[in-house]
């Protein structure tokens, strides 16, 4: 309890006035607050700081934000195409599992699962993300950042790199576990750089993500355009080298219709 | 927080196309999340000294990495923290990325870069500065510890201490002290 003599910190005024004081201190702050003029004073000029902070932060921060119409729309296209990769690839054992279509055979379907779960739980299986959702177009950000390697424009646009420089096997294996992509699967796929060698792309794992051929628009042969037309726009100087690496990391389906000019492969 | 949530109906709002499919309930999800918190990302990421470009992309990250969230069934608990959470993470990620890239490419003909993260001018703080009324403020917020502008433009951004406490992986003890310690300094400078 508090005593009639004592007042509160500022720690635990902001606390009250955040409400994120403890229900039973709540109580006893409030009663204080109630009959001590100089706790309420004070609980008064920490709020007009807040308040003067909200005001300054929105009042400036507000007019630098961008129109959210594009953002918006270019979300809904890519999240329509993530949806209609994801119906046209093979269906895993939680899309199975999730839209089965015939209840009859959930008791089997059971059985396996708790018969796939005592495989795997046993002692000497190896660990691995076999049921990572497989994609398509889009690298996972967190496993494929992109990675640059340290080179220039000159060393890129006065030598002449492999077309499309092979990913050793070894590599190229390491890209499909991380993907969880099972062995039948990886013709279906080309182990891409996302950011292409020809522009100072890096031989690193972060830099290596399988891309479908089988995808419908947004496929492996439409990326290889787009590199092919950022190298020329950076060898021709119309482009920043560091730029062109940014936005084929970022985001390569934006970044090709931004540089085509279009919102459609054109092929 | 979000988990009970009603999602409204955006297919007025929308894009529309008799060529494009109807957007899945998911998708609609996701987009409604975007209209509810994109100003409020945008905004955090300003204040940390992001660029509107590198925002842009990274809040539209965050929300493709939303839609695979949860196309993957994985936990709706708290999706505001989430999305601040990993739109914080890919902010100091991408800083880390241009202080290394900066380091390692060298374009001797080109210009450089446009919009670099950090030192580029005007950043949404010499804005703020243009403001006389706010410069006081500005110049302690400028001032601050960077973990503590962080926390303060969380918690302006409607965010509770666990909240932030999630998203910048401190506990709630370090987020009350940190805005204490910032607001008290606010204070201060007012009664110079």
């Amino acid at each position: 309890m508090l005593s009639d003599n004592s007042h509160l910190s500022d720690q635990e005024l902001l606390l009250a006035a955040d409400g994120e004081l403890p229900p039973a201190r709540a109580g006893q702050v409030a009663s204080h607050l109630a009959g001590c003029w100089t706790c309420r004073v004070r609980k008064g000029e920490i709020e007009a700081s807040i308040g003067e902070f909200v005001h300054a932060y929105r009042g400036d921060l507000d007019p630098l934000l961008p129109s959210p119409a594009g953002p918006r729309a270019l979300l809904k296209a890519q999240l329509a195409e993530m949806t209609a990769e994801r119906a046209a690839a093979p269906p895993t054992w939680r899309t199975r599992w999730l839209h089965g279509p015939n209840p009859r055979y959930a008791g089997a379907a059971l059985f396996l699962a708790v018969l796939a779960l005592l495989i795997y739980l046993r002692p000497g299986f190896e660990s691995r993300r076999a049921f990572h959702v497989v994609p398509v177009s889009f690298p996972e950000p967190s496993l494929t950042p992109g990675v640059a390697a340290g080179v220039n424009r000159d060393q890129i646009c006065h030598s002449v790199p492999p077309k499309n420089r092979i990913v050793p096997a070894s590599l190229q294996r390491r890209v499909f576990e991380e993907y969880g992509i099972s062995g039948a699967e990886p013709r279906a796929y080309e182990v891409d750089y996302l950011i292409t060698p020809a522009l100072g792309g890096a031989d690193d794992i972060r830099n290596l993500w399988p891309q479908s051929y089988s995808s419908a628009v947004w496929n492996a042969r439409v990326k290889d355009a787009l590199e092919d037309r950022l190298h020329d726009l950076v060898c021709d100087g119309r482009l920043d080298l560091a730029t062109a690496q940014r936005d084929i990391s970022s985001d390569w389906i934006a970044a090709y219709k931004k540089y085509f000019e279009t919102d459609r492969p054109l092929q | 927080m979000f988990e009970d949530k009603t999602i409204p109906d955006l297919t007025a709002a929308g894009v529309s196309s008799t060529e494009e499919a109807k957007p899945t309930p998911l998708e609609e999800e996701v987009v409604a999340l975007f209209d509810q918190l994109q100003d409020r990302l945008m905004r955090y990421l300003f204040s940390t000294g992001v660029p509107v470009q590198d925002g842009e992309e990274i809040v539209q990250e965050v929300f493709l990495a939303l839609f695979q969230h949860l196309q993957r069934g994985k936990s709706r608990r708290n999706l505001r923290a989430w999305v601040f959470q990993v739109a914080h993470n890919l902010s100091v990620k991408r800083y880390v990325t241009k202080l290394r890239d900066r380091k390692h490419l060298v374009d001797p003909g080109g210009a450089p870069e446009a919009d670099s993260f950090v030192d580029r001018a005007p950043n949404p703080e010499d804005q703020l500065l243009r403001n006389q009324s706010h410069a006081r403020l500005q110049s302690v917020f400028r001032a601050l510890p960077e973990q503590d502008r962080r926390c303060l433009s969380l918690r302006a951004e409607g965010l509770t201490y666990r909240e932030i406490g999630q998203i910048l992986d401190m506990s709630l003890g370090a987020v009350a002290l940190s805005l204490g310690r910032s607001l008290a300094r606010f204070t201060r400078a007012e009664e110079r």
